[in-house]
């Protein structure tokens, strides 16, 4: 059972994202008001603004951290073509006396003609590295070759994906049998039956980021693409949020049953398609185990998935956009009775509920 | 209004009532259901809401536009515009209030008769009505009326029924418009300008024109066949969308040349478009023959001034109910809040939520941020630790140093809650693998660790000599297998399975008489079984069913197993080999699997999931030849290192650093490679010899901290001074006396613990006494000294430095989590 509740943001406009720091002790969410905040968590639980500043000139999009072992290093990336890296620093101000904290901006990744529109730090096995994707079809790598210079980052890799970029996500395996791999959705919604997510792969003989599958089946505009955490899995879990929920399996073909040198061939199957978000999904996140899925979408839900030992994913859980329960027995897939909350409706006290209900 | 579909409108200002309009006004008024039953003779909207209908007017027929009268007062005034080209005043209210009492039926009348396409309410002059109507030779389509006029002289008294009044009463007509524009041309569709009370945005035929009242000869125009229901962004006054079949055209007012966006073309006609008036730059769309709102949430939209940037529009939809929807109707003042209606009258009142964002944190809590809020999501605590997710129960394990007890190993499952019985036997068998390695030890040692994570695989490779693989001669009932084929490793490992006990006993009656104590009824039966023991597992699983807490059906598989033959065409084992599939428990299972299977084939069995590996493992070594090998491959290989690492990194991500910690010391004594060296030396500022020479000789166990030179233990001689060339160590900055030296009370402290602290056992290293330095400002002192200053200081000690050393390492600030309430 889990049970919501509602924090008082104080964005001035939508927010479009939401990440958490290695340890979840930190949270960090940008808006279309242009800031970033970064939230800390108190040891009774509670979240408090440490930081909100003016990051960009457009929408925000996407906001992410580093892991720790390289600082407290956030990345953004906006509407305004640009994606920026931000470090907490320990200034001369007294803003901790205050409870907030200083950040500055470390570097200005210029690169994309277009809408930046998805930043990702590399798994830090990698080094401090990281990826974006932007609306004219190109994902970038960057690195920071000295983790202590955090100005200097230079362009390692354009990878051009043909089509206008909605969101990327790194395979954080750091398992030597995985080489780098990064998964591309686009979100290009011209009819064409072009498949709409990619996945490029790491060749160490070429030093060049290679195509090694598309997802043919994927023909819908993508939102949202997340790799599964692997904690030691031999195999990739890929989850694509698009018309419907899908989750992919990508089982490494064995080398040497492959030609050498080439990118992995990978057995790709589709384990769960569903349609219960009735329309777009926008988002998927997996949780630290890569156990449960949650998914986002225009229902105004979010859904839990989550697959029992015979890997036959189900809904476990589904809650409100405003954290109230939903009620009623319409929900497809669902064993589980619906997800309890405590929280009075806040939006208002006639919302509907039935928005994209099908009863079918 | 054909009469045929229907539309809806929300009462501007009274925002609990709405009206539908076909062939008739209805007026509903919404109650919340969130704490009351529904009421008899209401509708229901939503699972939280329902409408009562106030009042109907038949009254004006033909009705082919409605528009509700802006102002508060009178609250149910609506104009409505007629197939005639008149509009209608007229209200649903119940109480008539007499000043305005005469606006109501008063009839507003073009020269020529056609059809009125449209309204609209100045939104600043209140008593100002456009009528768009249709083309009449070279008359005006657009008709400005003030409905307060006094009446014309050519007024015409006009007699007619009323029949809700039930009175005869004179109805007053006003022939004479404010202003006539759009001359010679047809108007579809109007709207006012916010900009000015006096621009009027109309959709004329084949053009868009915004007409000037101040100077009626001027019009601005564009042409473009997207003239249907121009509407004004309501946050962004030069925004205006109309559309044309299946395109919405967005137009810049400011650059009104060509629209600076055109959406994706539907493939059917839309029949409204309106903008969110709760929220900025929202257009909801319905087409015709459709379930579906499409939303246009537009973050950017192309400028005519600045460089060009590409829009970012994202494309959303809706589906409030099952059928096709009529028409909709935003709630002017709920945030995101809708109304629709479909053709047969129903009606539901729904919410458009934003698009949710959402990240899970590593202690398995959901956040997610939906519009300007955030909501975090958290399982709940008292919740069956059967529905918890792996994570959760990763967590609370690890909470609960699971897997740390290496004394008494079989602990570890009593440590994970004690619920698994996969668990359980897993520890179990580590257990046994563990005393046994002891045993050997004892025998043998310096052959330590060899079998621990050798695996069943190993052991049993190493036996050198070949066992024969046939198959136990065995035809009885009750005939004991012979057990001299079973070589030493085998044995082994079946007792490392726990079938069998330590020694050269090699007799199961022990385990399974324990397996019967416990009530595991099935799985001793299966046990004795796989020994060959039909009798025996006949009789415990009649022991089972009559002992009461068993299944009585045990008694049903005892005599099916009574049955037992070995005619490999009979009907018994035919039966049993499909039926057997349909059997509950896995151990009932595999017992005929094992005896309907062929010689050498044991897949039914050995490939039983359920089943505890260590009895498959054990069957394994049992019955299958040294060639097919057993199901098992426990070898340290790099998945198992790769498996040691996510599962560290899972214990850093939930701050279980102790744990952790614990871990690796136990992970080091097994696999020495992974003691990580010293990783700090301190060298002396005169001679660059590390300071810790003297004590060089003693490996050193800790991580990350210098406890050089400063012993303590009287055993050891201080050392205040350099190994190396006898300088003297650098003075603690608090202290001012040179590190090495026995600490002294923190000067002026009045932290009395400490006191307490340093009257402990000196024979250990103190952590007070330690060398700490800040790496920044290079700074430093006593461990204890320093620690004390930052209580009650942000900046370093040391005059004139500013460094606020304690604040540079935001994760050496956070608590390890086994200290708190997670």
């Amino acid at each position: 059972m889990f049970v919501a509740r509602s924090i008082a943001a104080d964005h001035k406009d939508l927010i479009h994202d939401v990440s958490f720091d290695f340890h979840g002790r930190r949270m960090a969410t940008c808006s279309s008001d242009q800031s970033v905040k970064v939230w800390d968590k108190s040891e009774s639980g509670d979240w408090h603004c440490t930081a909100s500043w003016k990051t960009h000139s457009g929408s925000v999009w996407r906001v992410t951290w580093a892991h720790p072992e390289f600082g407290q290093v956030l990345a953004s990336c906006s509407f305004d073509r640009t994606a920026a890296v931000w470090e907490e620093i320990v200034g001369e101000s007294n803003d901790k006396l205050r409870g907030q904290s200083h950040w500055v901006k470390r570097t200005t990744l210029v690169d994309s003609r277009t809408s930046v529109t998805d930043v990702k730090f590399a798994p830090k096995h990698m080094g401090l590295m990281l990826a974006t994707c932007s609306a004219d079809g190109i994902v970038r790598v960057y690195e920071a070759p000295d983790v202590m210079n955090l100005s200097q980052w230079s362009l390692q890799h354009e990878i051009s994906c043909k089509l206008s970029c909605s969101c990327i996500s790194w395979n954080p395996s750091s398992s030597r049998a995985h080489p780098p791999m990064i998964a591309v959705g686009s979100d290009d919604s011209s009819p064409n039956a072009m498949a709409k997510a990619q996945i490029f792969e790491y060749n160490e003989n070429t030093r060049k980021y290679a195509k090694a599958e598309t997802l043919m089946t994927v023909t819908d505009p993508v939102h949202d693409i997340a790799f599964a955490p692997n904690l030691g899995r031999s195999f990739h879990i890929l989850a694509i949020a698009t018309k419907d929920v899908r989750i992919f399996t990508l089982k490494p073909v064995r080398k040497e049953l492959t030609s050498s040198g080439g990118p992995t061939k990978f057995e790709i199957h589709i384990v769960a398609q569903f349609d219960n978000h009735n329309s777009q999904v926008w988002r998927v996140s997996w949780n630290i185990t890569g156990t449960v899925l949650a998914s986002s979408g225009d229902d105004g839900c979010v859904r839990l998935w989550k697959a029992n030992y015979m890997d036959n994913w189900k809904c476990t859980g589904i809650l409100k956009g405003n954290g109230s329960p939903v009620s009623g027995s319409s929900q497809q897939g669902s064993s589980n009775p619906p997800l309890g909350s405590n929280v009075p409706n806040l939006q208002n006290s006639l919302n509907g509920s039935s928005a994209g209900r099908k009863h079918s | 209004m054909s009469g045929t579909k229907p539309d809806i409108l929300w009462a501007p200002h009274q925002v609990d009532r709405f009206v539908v309009c076909d062939s008739e006004l209805s007026l509903y008024h919404v109650e919340s259901t969130v704490n009351s039953e529904l009421k008899a003779g209401s509708l229901r909207l939503s699972e939280d809401s329902a409408a009562t209908l106030l009042s109907i007017n038949s009254e004006t027929p033909y009705m082919k536009c409605v528009a509700w009268y802006l102002n508060y007062d009178p609250e149910c005034l609506l104009a409505v515009g007629q197939a005639n080209g008149r509009v209608v005043l007229t209200s649903l209210g119940q109480d008539h209030n007499s000043k305005f009492k005469d606006l109501i039926g008063k009839e507003f009348v073009p020269k020529h008769a056609r059809q009125c396409n449209t309204l609209a309410w100045n939104p600043l002059d209140s008593n100002w009505l456009a009528a768009g109507l249709d083309k009449h030779r070279a008359d005006f389509s657009v008709l400005i009326w003030d409905i307060c006029s006094k009446y014309t002289p050519d007024i015409v008294p006009l007699e007619k029924v009323r029949l809700s009044a039930g009175e005869t009463e004179t109805t007053l007509l006003v022939t004479k418009p404010l202003y006539e524009l759009g001359q010679n041309d047809a108007c579809l569709s109007l709207c006012w300008l916010p900009r000015d009370q006096k621009l009027l945005l109309a959709g004329m035929h084949r053009n868009l024109a915004i007409f000037d009242l101040r100077n009626t000869s001027q019009k601005m125009f564009v042409n473009t066949k997207a003239v249907q229901g121009v509407t004004v962004d309501p946050y962004f006054h030069d925004r205006v969308a109309s559309f044309y079949e299946g395109q919405v055209a967005i137009w810049d007012l400011r650059k009104f040349e060509k629209p600076v966006l055109t959406l994706t073309e539907q493939p059917k006609p839309l029949t409204k478009v309106a903008w969110c008036p709760t929220r900025t730059g929202l257009l909801a769309t319905l087409t015709r023959d459709s379930n579906i709102i499409r939303l246009y949430d537009m973050q950017h939209t192309p400028t005519p001034i600045g460089d060009e940037t590409e829009p970012t529009i994202i494309e959303r939809s809706v589906q409030p109910c099952d059928n096709y929807i009529a028409s909709f109707a935003w709630h002017p003042t709920s945030q995101n809040r809708m109304i629709v209606v479909t053709p047969n009258r129903t009606m539901s009142d729904f919410t458009v939520f934003e698009r949710i964002s959402l990240a899970w944190s590593p202690i398995t809590s959901l956040m997610w941020a939906c519009g300007r809020h955030l909501y975090e999501c958290a399982e709940e605590e008292n919740d069956n630790s059967l529905e918890k997710d792996i994570a959760t129960k990763m967590r609370l394990r690890a909470l609960s140093r699971y897997g740390l007890d290496t004394e008494q190993v079989w602990r570890n499952h009593i440590l994970a809650g004690n619920e698994d019985p996969q668990l359980k036997s897993l520890w179990y068998t580590l257990h046994f693998m563990k005393q046994y390695t002891e045993d050997m030890d004892q025998k043998s040692p310096g052959n330590k660790g060899s079998l621990v994570y050798a695996g069943i695989k190993s052991i049993v490779k190493s036996s050198l000599g070949v066992v024969e693989s046939s198959r136990h001669n065995w035809s009885g009932l009750d005939k004991q297998t012979d057990t001299q084929n079973l070589n030493e490793e085998r044995i082994l490992a079946l007792q490392l399975c726990g079938w069998i006990k330590k020694g050269m006993d090699v007799d199961v009656g022990p385990f399974l008489n324990s397996l019967v104590q416990e009530g595991e009824w099935e799985r001793a039966a299966a046990v004795a079984l796989f020994n060959l023991d039909i009798r025996r597992a006949i009789q415990i699983l009649n022991e089972g069913a009559s002992s009461g807490k068993g299944d009585l059906n045990l008694n049903v598989v005892a005599m099916a197993l009574s049955g037992y033959t070995d005619e490999k065409n009979s009907l018994w084992r035919e039966m049993c080999s499909t039926l057997r599939l349909q059997l509950n428990n896995p151990y009932l299972c595999v017992m005929f699997a094992f005896l309907t299977s062929e010689a050498g084939s044991y897949d039914g069995v050995l490939y039983e999931n359920k089943v505890a590996v260590r009895d498959r493992v054990a069957f394994a070594c049992k019955f299958l030849s040294d060639s097919q090998g057993s199901p098992l491959d426990v070898l340290k290989d790099e998945r198992v290192q790769y498996w040691i690492e996510n599962y560290r990194n899972l214990l850093d991500a939930w701050r279980f650093w102790h744990k952790r910690a614990e871990f690796d010391i136990h992970r080091s004594k097994l696999d020495p490679s992974s003691k990580p060296l010293a990783q700090v030396f301190v060298s002396c500022n005169f001679c660059g010899k590390s300071i810790s020479y003297s004590c060089s000789t003693v490996p050193h166990q800790g991580r990350g901290f210098s406890q050089y030179g400063v012993s303590g233990s009287p055993t050891k001689s201080k050392v205040t001074s350099c190994p190396g060339c006898r300088k003297p160590l650098p003075r603690c900055a608090l202290c001012l006396i040179n590190m090495g030296t026995p600490v002294s009370s923190c000067p002026g402290g009045s932290k009395s613990d400490e006191k307490v602290d340093l009257s402990k056992d000196k024979k250990l290293a103190q952590f007070n006494n330690w060398f700490t330095w800040c790496h920044n400002c290079r700074h430093g002192g006593h461990a204890g000294h320093m620690l004390s200053w930052f209580r009650d200081h942000a900046e370093c000690p040391v005059s004139a430095c500013t460094c606020k050393c304690m604040q540079l390492d935001t994760t050496g600030n956070l608590v390890p989590a086994e200290t708190v309430q997670p």
